[in-house]
């Protein structure tokens, strides 16, 4: 059932509209300025040269996961609770 | 076909919610690998440090939050209370009347010339005929190209309404 959600979640762009929005509410929170100011830290310690993105995604992702505000959250989720109403009935 | 639609309608909440809360963890997945990837790719073409620059220069141009002052730090309000002296009739006016003061007094700008017609117009009820024709000569200065304007709207409409009632016909 899930893939079929999400096969429809994709062929309907829902997917793409909710990244995009997504995006945006992170930019405007601040979000992102927070991360680029944690990759910094990471860079430095690992080097310039010698960083790569495993390094980044290691140390990033979970930061960012735990990160991500209540009212961002709460925003999406209302909305893909919308589209799983309107298409899963 | 109708076996799906039944077991999904007999889903309950809790699942849904577990699905949402799934696709709500992908989505955020993505962001944090988006920018990751940017994030690299800055590092390794060299761009990423590129807005940061030494402490003194970044605690030279901070931004100034105080009373009165604007972000830079200069004064907004400076002249609000300087007078000027009118070059044309020498008179003490406050600096912000001071432009509107000027086009009156110098009888320039767009309103100046109106009030000073409407002035000589109101004169010209009270003057000899000699005077007259001094002022209207002034008068028919400024209206000549309101007059062309009107004229040649005039005509357009005209035009019109001919073009009109010959088409009719």
């Amino acid at each position: 059932m899930k893939a079929a959600v999400n096969q429809k979640l994709t062929e309907m762009g829902e997917r793409d509209r909710l990244k995009e929005l997504l995006r945006a509410k992170l930019t405007e929170c601040g979000w992102k300025d927070q991360m680029k100011a944690h990759c910094k830290e990471v860079i430095k310690q690992k080097g310039l040269e010698h960083v790569t993105v495993e390094d980044l995604v290691v140390e990033i992702t979970p930061k960012g996961r735990a990160l991500v505000p209540d009212s961002v959250k709460k925003e999406l989720l209302h909305r893909i609770r919308a589209f799983l109403a309107q298409h899963t009935k | 076909m109708k076996m799906e639609e039944v077991s999904m309608s007999s889903l309950d909440n809790s699942k849904l919610e577990a699905l949402a809360q799934d696709i709500l963890s992908d989505l955020v997945e993505d962001a944090c690998l988006g920018l990751c990837f940017e994030v690299h790719r800055a590092v390794k073409q060299g761009y990423f440090f590129l807005d940061d620059t030494d402490q003194e220069s970044m605690r030279d141009f901070e931004i100034v939050d105080q009373p009165g002052l604007d972000v830079f730090g200069q004064v907004y309000n400076q002249w609000k209370n300087k007078e000027c002296v009118c070059p044309n009739c020498s008179r003490s006016i406050a600096a912000s009347r001071f432009a509107p003061h000027l086009e009156k007094c110098l009888g320039m700008g767009r309103n100046s010339s109106r009030i000073a017609n409407r002035r000589i117009v109101t004169g010209n009820n009270n003057n000899k005929s000699e005077s007259d024709q001094e002022d209207n000569d002034d008068v028919n200065d400024n209206d000549w190209s309101y007059g062309a304007e009107k004229k040649a709207k005039k005509r357009k409409s005209d035009k019109v309404l001919s073009l009109q009632s010959s088409c009719i016909n």
